[in-house]
């Protein structure tokens, strides 16, 4: 469980977060939905422990990691464009950390993930050589791999096109399923935030506009951004498909 | 796709003419020079100079030389360039240090050695402050240093714009994953860097080797191999088949170090996107590297400093008050400013020519399909494995009995073909940069090839060009080795005056010359800078 009190971050005069308080439970899919430079990245820093917070604290299991270095927290991240090594292959690149560790992990183990991922074929090839989609269960299983405490994932689908999104959503809610993995990823549309998550957690100019489960973010927004914003897309969206597929597919 | 047309031929035939006379066939003749002895082709030429122990020995003293401030060169290039981009030293610092490391540049290396011996020889600024000299700085001292000074700004800034395209979250991604700082090292900054650090290697060894200016004024007795050349052809004694055999000779390393630069090109790879991730904060690191920039500024900025000291004092070291009565006489010798009129001359020509030439041939080499346009990559091949000695050192050979020989026009075209390949590579890097439907857009809107050039292609290009510009105006500046060869009485410039002026110990002139200099190519350099953000700004707008 991880527990955010109070967080606010402000850079010299500008104040990116105010008073972020929130609770996500373990193993939920939670998403940081909002329009770009609304601060989602920042908490996604703050959590990870790459950014401080200026002020507020964060709990992990009850425990206070507010000061705690990005290390000891012990979370990962999994970068929009994967960030894999460019001059070790698929392989090296997974079990890259696995040579810190001091508790060692077993082949078999290691190949678990690679099955759960269905990378097997592609080990040995250069990360130039793989698609958007094998690099970026690369970069999950390199991840996995430190098993993390909690997974944070930035824009995790907006590298990818079409069919692909759609089969990385899935994997990404069963790998918190198999593994009981608070996953925490921060997007800016609404259809991937709604889809894949749990909850969602909408942030709007520094603050949280809205936080709960996607049917109660549809059905009971409770103020005129999220009407404006995230719900007025997916109404478009929703009015172009029955055009194409007409009014019996509603 | 495009056609080739007439105007492009039009332009290809005299560019690879003027490549073929001035590059080519010259050292060909050379080569050929270096197997006559009278009128039969015979190895006994190389026989006799590898026998010959004064240069033997002379070889083994580049080799040593080089190597030697080349290691040095690349440690300090890697750290300074690390300062710049892999720790959180404050921005003014960086700003000083990636300036203040580059100065030199300005200056012709032959004025690196007489002010090496202005602040640490017997009489030098640090001796006096000492009391006694740190070490002797004539010799192999002397040589290191000098060849740093002029070394490290290329390194540096080759190691720079490399290090610019490292993605710098990958220090994250290491620190996420557990580990220790020496794999943090290797896997984010050392691997990537594998191929430049080797390309900034070879290249200080090869520019330590085949440098004329230091030896020439700091090497004392200390002999190497651009001395011995210099020595065989205007030396007491001439000795033609000798210089022709150590310039092939010279041209040895040059041409294995290029062949490494290949093989090493392959441990290159590309960061698909660069993306600016903060730096974690660490107090020791950089006050390190602030500590270590400072220290190589401030000292490049004490070595260089005799040289405003000497000439603006009344009698250097024994009357330290302030004149301008040197200034003056120089300013009042017709003979130093005439010298100074010249150098002008010639480099506004070979910086005109350079960009004409350069812009031509990559233009028809990048966005034409004119056949054997690919020539134009191999001449610029060529010309970065040739020292700028040996390619004047052919002129010399093949251009004799011309006309040619004495006038500005030779040592114009020895400048121009001696820096084409920077140049060259950079109008190219712009050409590809440029969007490659721009051609077919405006054919199809009625424009003629040479009108799409005219309108599109030299707007867009324009800030390369200025920078073109400014490298061409510099280096022809500041060459000493190119054209020692090639200046006559009447085409004496700055820089091979300076040579002459040290067999007359007049080492105020020397440094009131080379200020001249400093100014001028200050002047051009920033005059082209502002124009080029100035009109980057435009752009943008």
């Amino acid at each position: 469980m991880l527990e955010l009190r109070n967080i606010s971050k402000s850079y010299e005069n500008k104040k990116v977060l105010a008073d972020i308080n929130v609770t996500i439970e373990a193993g939920e899919i939670v998403s940081l939905l909002g329009p770009s430079g609304c601060g989602k990245t920042t908490l996604l820093n703050i959590i990870l422990g790459l950014t401080q917070q200026t002020k507020g604290q964060l709990f992990y299991n009850g425990q206070d990691i507010s000061k705690q270095s990005m290390q000891d927290r012990g979370f990962n991240i999994v970068f929009q464009d994967f960030a894999l090594f460019p001059h070790l292959n698929a392989y090296d690149n997974i079990v890259y950390g696995l040579k810190n560790k001091k508790t060692q992990m077993s082949a078999t183990e290691v190949q678990e993930y690679i099955d759960f991922l269905e990378l097997t074929p592609h080990l040995q090839k250069k990360v130039h050589e793989l698609s958007g989609g094998q690099k970026q269960r690369v970069s999950i299983a390199r991840t996995l791999v430190m098993q993390p405490n909690i997974l944070l994932m930035d824009e995790p689908l907006s590298a990818l096109d079409g069919v692909i999104k759609e089969s990385i959503k899935e994997r990404i809610k069963s790998i918190a399923r198999q593994f009981h993995l608070t996953t925490i990823i921060v997007t800016h549309d609404p259809e991937e935030a709604l889809t894949l998550s749990d909850k969602v957690m909408i942030i709007n100019e520094g603050t949280i506009a809205q936080f709960g489960t996607p049917s109660d973010i549809v059905q009971k927004p409770n103020n005129p951004f999220i009407e404006d914003f995230i719900l007025k897309q997916l109404h478009i969206k929703r009015h172009n498909i029955y055009q194409l597929f007409g009014e019996i597919y509603a | 796709m495009l056609k080739t047309t007439k105007v492009m031929k039009l332009l290809f035939f005299p560019i690879i003419a003027f490549l073929l006379c001035f590059l080519i066939v010259p050292l060909l003749y050379m080569f050929w020079q270096s197997f006559k002895m009278g009128d039969t082709v015979t190895l006994q030429n190389y026989v006799e100079v590898l026998r010959n122990i004064e240069i033997r020995e002379a070889f083994m003293h580049s080799f040593a030389v080089s190597l030697v401030s080349a290691l040095i060169t690349t440690i300090f290039a890697f750290l300074l360039a690390y300062a710049v981009h892999f720790t959180r030293m404050h921005r003014s610092i960086k700003k000083i240090m990636q300036v203040g490391i580059t100065l030199p540049m300005l200056l012709p290396t032959i004025t690196y050695g007489f002010v090496l011996i202005y602040t640490f020889g017997n009489q030098g600024i640090v001796t006096r402050l000492l009391g006694q000299p740190l070490f002797t700085i004539y010799g192999f001292n002397g040589l290191v240093i000098g060849y740093i000074l002029y070394t490290l700004p290329v390194a540096f800034i080759l190691m720079q714009n490399s290090m610019q395209y490292i993605d710098k979250r990958f220090v994250l991604v290491s620190m996420l994953m557990h580990d220790s700082p020496p794999r943090r090292f290797y896997h984010t900054v050392f691997r990537p860097m594998i191929g430049t650090i080797g390309g900034a290697f070879i290249l200080s060894f090869i520019l330590s080797f085949t440098d004329f200016g230091i030896p020439a004024s700091v090497g004392g007795s200390y002999k190497v191999i651009a001395t011995e050349l210099y020595r065989a052809m205007l030396g007491s004694i001439v000795h033609f088949e000798r210089g022709a055999v150590i310039s092939v000779l010279m041209l040895l390393p040059a041409v294995l170090g290029v062949v490494i630069l290949t093989i090493l090109e392959r441990f290159n790879f590309q960061y698909k996107q660069v993306s600016d991730s903060e730096l974690i904060p660490a107090r020791g690191r950089d006050w390190f590297f602030t500590l270590l920039s400072l220290i190589s500024v401030v000292g490049i900025f004490i070595i260089f400093s005799t040289m405003f000291l000497v000439p603006f004092t009344k009698g250097y070291p024994y009357d330290f008050g302030l004149t301008l009565e040197h200034v003056q006489s120089v300013l009042a010798e017709k003979n130093l400013t005439q010298v100074y009129i010249n150098s002008l001359i010639v480099a506004f020509a070979t910086a005109l020519l350079g960009v004409v030439v350069t812009f031509i041939a990559a233009l028809l080499n990048v966005r034409t399909p004119v056949k054997g346009r690919k020539a134009f990559d191999m001449a610029s091949m060529i010309t970065n494995t040739v020292p700028g000695m040996v390619l004047g050192l052919s002129y010399l050979f093949f251009f004799n009995g011309s006309s040619l020989k004495g006038t500005f026009f030779i040592i114009i075209a020895c400048n121009v073909v001696h820096f084409f390949t920077t140049p060259y590579l950079m109008a190219k890097n712009s050409l590809l940069k440029m969007d490659p439907t721009w051609e077919v857009t405006a054919a199809l809107l009625q424009d003629s090839w040479l009108q799409t050039v005219i309108r599109i292609i030299l707007p867009n290009i324009r800030a390369t060009i200025y920078q073109i510009f400014s490298y061409y105006f510099l280096n022809a500046m500041v060459t000493v080795s190119g054209v020692i060869f090639l200046v006559s009485t009447k085409t004496m410039l700055v820089s091979t005056r300076i040579k002459e002026l040290q067999h007359f110990a007049k080492y105020t002139e020397i440094f009131v010359l080379s200020i001249f200099i400093l100014a001028t190519n200050l002047i051009v350099k920033l005059g082209c800078d502002y124009i080029t953000t100035h009109k980057k700004g435009e752009m943008k707008k």
